[in-house]
């Protein structure tokens, strides 16, 4: 893939590194080692991090944030243990899907994959009820990501009837389990969503 | 021994798929006379999907700052990711001057001055209450085979972990002490189970969790003893699916590392949960003596 020099948008690693987790964009020398100790990259050589840094440092803003791999990362740290510049790489992965998330609903882009989708319904259950609500959070992930209600209800079946018959003959998913636990203040959880944001 | 009572951070998982990890976490502080004081009405850390810093930082604030005005100055958590986000929630106090007043203008219930130490379970055990105590206290053997399996960030990142980073020995160092045997598992130890990407990319996930297992499983092990819940959500329930996906049996227990530290202790099985294991846990139980 050529890339296209006029496209570039020179601002995007300063974008980056304004976003709390992205700071350390600039320091990264491209040396690989978060690459080659990935365990995502091992079994998606697709999977990138040094190249995901040097596509953002060069300001292939739209390549970056339409990329399916932002959204492959789990978090592990395995990287950013070992990165020798301290860039941080778990962190900034996740400042490159927080802007990504952002420019999406402007309309600028759009995003791959489904992990955003379950990410805000994991923190819509999170702002109603202060806790986790497992059946909420499936509920919502699986009609969004299928697209309507009776699509999502059908995948979500044939992903987690097993799981869900498991859980309870073992006695882990009692009627109390059916409905949300919700904390007494969730006010205060509220407050943080309406001040913090997403 | 150092402690006597302690902040307990459950998380959301223990009223749910990990209700045996609190039943055995509070049985074995029990029987070793710690209190456990639950954060009262705590809510979600955040745990992998809070992609904002400074949301992770105000939902885990609220959390400290209750146990803070408990007069409670450590926090423990079997979770974790809980014990990730409690602790670089600290260290963003400690790093950042201005935190604490964006805390508390967001609401007065997020006043926190940085008090409270969080903790995980194991760094509580093993280095707070000491391996001496323990070995005090053990009343049973349990001569099996274990693949100690830690996860993510017990050890990194090593600024908040408290064990090293690629070769964990917390745990390790516990099963030994209860009799049994700890295989060769250095490479597989503190590699990634896959949970974050469990309900988005399933397919990578299992593909993690497999290979732990297949691992454990080659160098002769008789169970993998974890101590986080979304790790055993992967390596436990699971497991069937695993198996059905790429058509092999496995059968692999998986205790946390608080049943089978209660077990050593001598505590009931069904006190510690072993009961409400997905994979059954019997092979284990049949061994201690």
């Amino acid at each position: 893939m050529a890339i296209k020099t006029w496209e570039l948008d020179s601002n995007f690693k300063n974008e980056i590194a304004a976003m709390p987790g992205g700071e350390g964009i600039m320091k990264c020398f491209q040396c690989s080692t978060c690459t080659v100790g990935c365990p995502i990259t091992e079994l998606e050589p697709s999977y990138n991090p040094r190249k995901i840094i040097q596509m953002s440092l060069l300001g292939m803003k739209k390549e970056v944030l339409e990329s399916e791999e932002i959204w492959l990362c789990a978090v592990c740290q395995t990287c950013s243990e070992r990165c020798p510049q301290d860039v941080r790489i778990s962190d900034l992965m996740g400042a490159i899907r927080r802007i990504a998330e952002k420019e999406a609903e402007e309309g600028k882009i759009e995003l791959k994959g489904v992990r955003a989708i379950f990410e805000k319904a994991f923190m819509h259950q999170l702002e109603k009820f202060g806790r986790m609500y497992e059946i909420g959070l499936s509920m919502e992930y699986y009609k969004k990501a299928h697209g309507g209600f009776f699509a999502g209800m059908m995948a979500m079946q044939k992903d987690y009837q097993k799981l869900g018959m498991r859980f309870f003959k073992k006695g882990k998913m009692g009627p109390k389990s059916m409905f949300p636990d919700k904390i007494k203040r969730t006010g205060e959880v509220k407050k943080i969503f309406e001040k913090v944001g997403e | 021994m150092a402690v006597s009572k302690l902040a307990y951070y459950p998380g959301c998982p223990s009223e749910t798929h990990a209700i045996e990890q609190d039943m055995s976490t509070k049985a074995v502080f029990e029987k070793l006379g710690i209190e456990l004081v639950e954060v009262e009405d705590w809510n979600c850390c955040g745990a992998a999907e809070a992609e904002n810093p400074e949301m992770v930082y105000a939902l885990n604030a609220r959390n400290l700052a209750i146990a803070e005005r408990d007069n409670l100055d450590m926090m423990v958590t079997s979770c974790s990711v809980c014990f990730y986000n409690l602790a670089r929630t600290n260290e963003a106090y400690e790093k950042d001057a201005g935190l604490k007043d964006r805390m508390k203008a967001i609401d007065p219930a997020l006043e926190y001055n940085g008090s409270v130490k969080a903790k995980h379970v194991v760094d509580v055990i093993v280095n707070e209450v000491g391996l001496d105590e323990i070995k005090k206290r053990i009343e049973k053997k349990i001569p099996v085979k274990v693949a100690p399996y830690y996860g993510c960030y017990m050890g990194r990142p090593s600024r908040l972990g408290f064990d090293d980073p690629d070769n964990p020995e917390t745990m390790d160092k516990i099963i030994e002490l209860l009799g049994g045997e700890v295989i060769p598992y250095s490479q597989m130890k503190a590699k990634c189970c896959g949970g974050p990407l469990m309900m988005t990319r399933s397919d990578l996930a299992f593909k993690m969790s497999k290979n732990l297992i297949d691992a454990a499983k080659a160098r002769g092990a008789d169970c993998i003893v974890t101590a986080c819940p979304l790790c055993h959500m992967m390596l436990d329930a699971k497991q069937p699916d695993i198996e059905e996906t790429f058509k092999v049996k496995l059968e692999m227990p998986v205790l946390y590392f608080t049943q089978i530290l209660g077990l050593g202790l001598g505590i009931d099985p069904k006190k510690l949960g072993l009961n409400k294991n997905i994979v059954s846990t019997k092979a284990i139980e049949e061994k201690v003596i």
